[in-house]
C-alpha cells in the first residue's frame, strides 16, 4: 500500500513555504485582536480596509482571538517567536512583558502631536521607566448602576452616597418585599478582588503600602466585614461566589437585585436587552470619612520587539488613534474616551452616564504595576471567597492572602 | 411481534431517565435559541414569542458556513488519515509476533497520555519551525496522530475475534495477501472500523484548543472556534445565538452517526464463516 | 519483503505519526521543567528539581493530586457502571432501537466545552433553567446555588462527566458486543446455561478487552480533562474545585509560572504512565489470536 499521502505533504509544504513568503515580502502588518463584543471583529476589519485604502503597500491581516484565550494565545505565540507585530493586552500585564523584553518602547514614534490627543489619565498606565510602551486602546471606569423602580417601591430617591447609607437602603428594599436583592455582589472569577476593593478603597486602604500588601489592615478587616455582613443578612442574591460579573449583571438587568457597580458597557446592553428598566449611575459609596475609589482599567496595544515592520505597524496605531477612528470604536463598545478631542464631541460629553464616569476618573486607580500582578490578585480573590462562603474567619484569610502577596512582591 | 412490542417497551423505560437528562441541555439549547433578545436570560420554559429567525442571524454572526466547511475538511480528512495509519499497524498487531509489539501498545497509550494543555506549547513550536503555522492540514495531521492510538486499540481487539480460518482460507484458494486483506478480512471488521471513525470525526469536530492555537486568520477557523468566540470574554454575550449555534453544529455529527451505527450488529464475525 | 520485517513496516506510520505528537512535545517539557523559565518559556538557567520542590510546598497544588484521583475514580467508574447496562439494552433488537441509539450519543456530539457552558448557563441560582424546571416540577422550594461552594459544585462536575463520557464508552461496547455471535448464546442456551451464566462466561468474557479499552482510555481523557471544571468554576471558589490540569493552566497562562506547569504536567504524565503500566501488565494479559 505505502505511504501515500507523501508527495501531498511535500506539496502542501512547499505551497505553504510559498504563501508564508509572499505574504512575508508584502510587508503585512498583524494584529491580535481580543474581542469585547460582536462589534469588535468587523469594527477592526473595517479599520484595516480604511487604512489600507490610504496607505496602498501596507497590508494588514487582523488576527481574532477570544478574550479569555488572550493570554494563552500570546505566550504560545511568544514562546515560538510567531507572535504578531501588533497586540491587545491588558496593561496590567505590561510590566511582565517590558522587563522579559518583548515590547519595544513607542517613544521614537510619539510625536508631542500625537501624545498630546491622549487624556493623560489613560496614558499614564502604559508608561514605565519614563517610557511609552502602549498606547491605551479600551478605556473603562466603575460606578453605581442602581434600579430606580426598586428605589422607589422601598421609598429611595437618592442613591446612597457613603456605605453607610447603602447598607440602610438595602435592608428597606428588602423590608419592601418583591423579591429584588439590595446589594449585586460578584463572588466569581476575575476581578471578584475589585469588587472587594471598592469598599476597600473607601476605608482608605492601599492595596501595596511600601512595598507591602494592605490587603490585612484594617481597611480591608473592615470591608471585607462589611460585605459579609450584606451576604449574612441576606442583602445580596444568594450564592455570591456563583456570581461573576457577567452574571451579577444579568440579574440587575432582570430587577432581580437593585444595584451593581461595572462599567459603562453596561448601559449599551441595557438599552438593547432591558430597555424597559429605569436605572441610574451613581458614584461608588464612599467611606465613613468620605473617601471614596473607583477601579481605572485601559487595555493597551504593543509592539514586539521582534517585529519586522515596526514603521508600518505604528503607521496603522496613528491612524487608530485618530478621533474619527477613536469615536467609532468607544461608541461600539461603550468605552470610554481616551481621546481629548474624542471627550468633547457631544455623543459622550452629554451622555448622563458617561459623565458620572469621567467624573469619577481623577480619584481612579489602576492595577498595580508590579510583576505577579495577576497571582496576587487571585490570592485575593481566594481569601476572599473564603470570607464569602463562611468557610474562614476574616482576619485569618486576609492575613494569609497578604502572606502570599508579600512572597511574591519580595521574590521578583 | 407483541413479545418485542412489550420488550421496546421495558426497554424505553429503562432508558428513560438515561434519556431525559441527555435531552435536558438540548432542550435548554433550543428553547433559549429561540427566545427573543430580550427575553434570553429569563429562565422560564417556553418563549413568549418563539422567533426561528434567530438562527438565520446566527448563520452570518458566526460565518457559519465557511467554519462548517473548514471543520468537515479537517473532520474527514484527520479520520480517513487515521484509519489509513491505523488499520496496517492494529493488523499486525493482532496478527504478527514480534519483539517490539508490547512496547509499541504500550508506546500508543502514551501518546495520549501528555495534557493537551502543555502539549500545544510544544507542538505549536514545532508546527512553527516547520513553517506550517495557520495551515489547515497541520491541524489535520495533528488530530489524526491524537487519534492512532485509540484507532489501533479498537481495531486490534476487533480483529483478534476474527478467526485465521478466513484468510487461510482465502490464500489456499490463491487470493494475494492484499485482495485477502481488502476482500474478505476488512469487511469483517467493520463494527470496529465504525467506531474508530465515528471516534476520531467526533474528537476532530469538537476538537477546539489545537485550533485556535494552529489556525490565525479567521477564514481558517473551524466551528468550535468561532462557537466558543461567541461566548468567551465578551462583555455582552448573544445567548440565543451562541445555544443555536451549539445546537446546529452537532446536526453533522449526529447525521454521520446515524448513518453509522447501523454496522454496530452482531453476529457479523461467525457468521461469515459458513 | 520478509516476513520478519513485515509488522515493522505495518507499523512505522503510525509510530511516525504518533511520535510526532509526542516525542517533541515531550522533550521540550522536560527542558521547562528543569529550568528557571520565564513566562514566556525562554529558558534562564538549570535549575534542577527547583520547581518540583516549588510545587510540592504549594499547598494547593497537594489539594490537587487528591481530588484529581476522586474526579477520575468518580467519573470512569461511575460511567462504566452506567455504560454496560445501556450497550447491553442497545445490542438488542427493539422497536426505535436506532433512534435511541442516536439520542444516548447526543453528548458527545457536542464539544466539551460547549457542554459545560450549557450546563453553566442551566445551572444558574437565581435565572437557571434546572433551578425553575425542578420547582414547576414541585421538587425544590428554593433555588438552589449549584455552583457557589465545591460541595455542590463539585458532585455536579462529577456527574455531568459521567454524562459525556457515556456515549463514547456505549459505543465501544456496541463494537466489543458486534463480535458475539449469537451462535455462541444459542448453543450455551441448549447446554443449559441460564441468563446469568451466559452473560458471564459469554458477554462478559468477550467484551472484556473492549471494557479494558473503556477504561483505560477513559481514565486517561478524564484524568486530563480540562473543559467542564474550567468552565464551570475556574477551579474554584478558591481553589477548592481545582484538579491538576486546572491548576495547571493557572500556573502556566495566568502566573506565568511555566516551569512549574510543565513539572505538573510532567507528574501527572508520571502517574498516568504507571497507572497503564500495572493495569496493562495486570489485567490484559495478551490473547492470542483465536482460530
Amino acid at each position: 500500500m505505502g505511504w501515500m499521502p507523501n508527495w501531498r505533504l511535500t506539496s502542501l509544504v512547499g505551497a505553504g513555504l510559498l504563501a508564508m513568503t509572499a505574504a512575508a515580502a508584502a510587508g503585512t502588518v498583524r494584529v491580535t485582536i481580543a474581542e469585547y463584543s460582536k462589534g469588535t471583529g468587523p469594527y477592526f476589519d473595517q479599520a484595516a480596509k480604511d487604512f489600507e485604502a490610504k496607505n496602498p503597500g501596507i497590508k494588514i491581516q487582523i488576527e481574532v482571538v477570544p478574550w479569555d484565550n488572550l493570554q494563552q494565545k500570546l505566550t504560545t505565540d511568544i514562546s515560538a517567536g510567531a507572535n504578531a507585530d501588533l497586540s491587545i493586552i491588558g496593561t496590567r500585564w505590561l510590566l511582565d512583558y517590558v522587563q522579559q523584553g518583548v515590547v519595544t518602547p513607542l517613544d521614537q514614534y510619539l510625536t508631542p502631536e500625537l501624545k498630546g490627543r491622549f487624556i493623560s489619565t489613560f496614558l499614564t498606565p502604559s508608561v514605565l521607566n519614563g517610557k511609552t510602551y502602549g498606547l491605551p486602546i479600551a478605556a473603562s471606569a466603575r460606578a453605581l448602576y442602581y434600579n430606580k423602580d426598586i428605589f422607589q417601591k422601598a421609598g429611595l430617591s437618592e442613591p446612597p452616597a457613603t456605605w453607610a447609607e447603602f447598607k440602610a437602603d438595602a435592608e428597606k428594599i428588602k423590608a419592601s418585599g418583591g423579591g429584588a436583592y439590595g446589594f449585586g455582589l460578584q463572588g466569581k472569577e476575575i476581578e471578584t478582588d475589585v469588587y472587594f476593593y471598592y469598599a476597600f478603597w473607601s476605608y482608605g486602604g492601599d492595596i501595596i503600602k511600601d512595598g507591602k500588601s494592605g490587603l490585612d489592615s484594617p481597611a480591608g478587616i473592615e470591608a471585607a466585614k462589611l460585605y459579609k455582613s450584606f451576604i449574612d443578612g441576606g442583602l445580596t442574591q444568594p450564592g455570591v461566589t456563583s456570581y461573576a460579573r457577567e452574571d451579577v449583571q444579568n440579574l440587575f438587568k432582570q430587577g432581580k437585585v437593585a444595584t451593581v457597580i461595572t462599567a459603562p458597557f453596561l448601559s449599551n446592553q441595557i438599552k438593547a436587552e432591558a430597555p424597559n428598566l429605569h436605572y441610574g449611575v451613581a458614584a461608588i459609596p464612599a467611606g465613613p470619612d468620605g473617601t471614596r475609589g473607583t477601579y481605572g482599567v485601559t487595555d493597551s496595544v504593543v509592539l514586539f520587539e521582534n517585529s519586522k515592520n515596526k514603521d508600518e505597524a505604528f503607521k496603522f496605531l496613528d491612524f487608530l488613534f485618530t478621533t474619527e477612528a477613536r469615536t467609532k470604536f468607544d461608541k461600539v463598545e461603550g468605552f470610554l474616551p481616551v481621546n481629548q478631542e474624542e471627550a468633547a464631541n457631544p455623543y459622550f460629553a452629554d451622555n448622563a452616564d458617561l459623565k458620572v464616569f469621567a467624573s469619577l476618573l481623577p480619584k481612579a486607580r489602576f492595577a498595580p504595576v508590579i510583576p505577579g500582578w495577576e497571582e496576587i490578585a487571585d490570592a485575593t480573590s481566594s481569601a476572599i471567597q473564603k470570607i464569602y462562603l463562611g468557610q474562614s474567619e476574616v482576619e485569618p484569610a486576609l492575613k494569609e492572602a497578604a502572606a502570599k502577596a508579600n512572597d511574591v512582591l519580595t521574590k521578583k | 411481534m407483541r413479545r418485542k412490542a412489550l420488550r421496546s417497551l421495558v426497554y424505553w423505560l429503562l432508558l428513560a431517565p438515561l434519556i431525559v437528562v441527555i435531552l435536558f441541555p438540548f432542550a435548554v439549547m433550543f428553547i433559549t435559541a429561540i427566545k427573543p433578545p430580550d427575553e434570553v436570560l429569563s429562565p422560564n420554559w417556553w418563549p413568549t414569542h418563539p422567533r426561528l429567525w434567530n438562527f438565520v442571524e446566527m448563520w452570518s454572526a458566526t460565518d457559519f458556513g465557511n467554519a462548517i466547511l473548514n471543520s468537515l475538511y479537517v473532520s474527514v480528512l484527520a479520520t480517513l488519515l487515521a484509519l489509513l495509519v491505523s488499520i496496517p499497524a492494529a493488523y499486525a498487531l493482532s496478527r504478527y509476533r514480534f519483539a517490539a509489539r508490547g512496547a509499541f501498545r504500550q508506546f500508543l497509550l502514551v501518546s495520549q497520555m501528555l495534557s493537551p494543555i502543555i502539549l500545544v506549547l510544544g507542538l505549536f513550536r514545532l508546527v512553527v519551525s516547520l513553517h506550517l503555522i495557520d495551515n489547515v492540514n497541520s491541524v489535520v495531521f495533528v488530530y489524526a496522530a491524537f487519534n492512532i492510538a485509540f484507532s489501533v486499540w479498537m481495531l486490534q481487539s476487533y480483529f483478534s475475534t476474527i478467526p485465521l480460518d478466513l484468510e487461510e482460507a482465502a490464500w489456499m484458494e490463491g487470493a494475494s495477501p492484499l485482495t485477502t486483506l481488502l476482500r474478505v478480512f476488512l469487511p469483517l471488521a467493520t463494527p470496529a472500523m465504525v467506531v474508530t471513525a465515528i471516534f476520531t470525526f467526533i474528537n476532530a469536530w469538537n476538537e477546539f484548543v489545537i485550533a485556535l492555537t494552529m489556525l490565525r486568520r479567521q477564514e481558517s477557523y473551524t466551528l468550535p472556534i468561532q462557537i466558543f468566540s461567541l461566548v468567551a470574554g465578551r462583555y455582552t454575550v448573544e445567548w440565543h445565538y451562541v445555544m443555536g449555534a451549539a445546537l446546529v453544529a452537532t446536526i453533522p455529527v449526529a447525521v454521520v452517526f446515524a448513518w453509522l451505527q447501523r454496522y454496530l450488529v452482531r453476529g457479523l464475525t461467525i457468521g461469515a464463516v459458513k | 519483503m520478509s516476513r520478519r520485517a513485515t509488522p515493522y513496516i505495518l507499523i512505522l506510520p503510525g509510530f511516525l505519526l504518533a511520535a510526532f505528537i509526542i516525542l517533541w512535545p515531550l522533550k521540550e517539557i522536560v527542558q521547562i521543567a528543569t529550568h528557571d523559565v520565564n513566562r514566556f518559556g525562554m529558558l534562564r538557567g538549570f535549575s534542577g528539581l527547583a520547581n518540583f520542590d516549588a510545587l510540592f510546598g504549594d499547598a494547593d497544588f497537594i489539594a490537587t493530586i487528591g481530588r484529581t484521583a476522586v474526579w477520575t475514580l468518580g467519573v470512569v467508574i461511575g460511567t462504566l457502571v452506567c455504560s454496560l447496562p445501556v450497550a447491553l439494552i442497545l445490542n438488542q433488537d427493539f422497536h426505535g432501537r436506532s433512534l435511541a441509539r442516536v439520542i444516548i450519543m447526543l453528548p458527545w456530539a457536542i464539544s466539551l466545552t460547549m457542554t459545560a457552558i450549557v450546563w453553566r448557563w442551566a445551572l444558574n441560582g437565581e435565572s437557571g433553567m434546572l433551578n425553575s424546571g425542578l420547582m414547576k416540577l414541585g421538587l425544590l422550594g428554593t433555588n438552589i446555588q449549584w455552583l457557589a461552594a465545591a460541595s455542590t459544585a463539585f458532585p455536579m462536575q462529577i456527574a455531568i462527566g459521567i454524562l459525556v463520557s457515556i456515549p463514547f464508552t456505549v459505543t465501544i461496547f456496541l463494537g466489543g458486543l458486534s463480535s458475539v455471535p449469537d451462535e455462541l448464546y444459542d448453543a450455551a442456551a441448549i447446554e443449559g446455561a441460564g441468563a446469568l451464566a451466559r452473560f458471564r462466561y459469554i458477554t462478559l468474557a468477550l467484551v472484556k478487552p473492549f471494557i479494558n479499552i473503556a477504561f483505560v482510555l477513559n481514565a486517561i481523557y478524564v484524568f486530563n480533562s480540562f473543559p467542564i471544571i474550567w468552565v464551570m468554576t475556574q477551579g474554584g471558589p478558591a481553589n477548592s474545585t481545582d484538579i491538576m490540569v486546572t491548576y495547571l493552566y493557572k500556573l502556566a497562562f495566568r502566573w506565568g509560572k511555566l516551569g512549574e506547569a510543565a513539572a505538573v504536567s510532567l507528574l501527572m504524565f508520571a502517574l498516568l504512565l504507571a497507572f497503564t503500566l500495572i493495569y496493562v501488565h495486570l489485567a490484559m494479559r495478551e490473547r492470542e489470536a483465536k482460530a
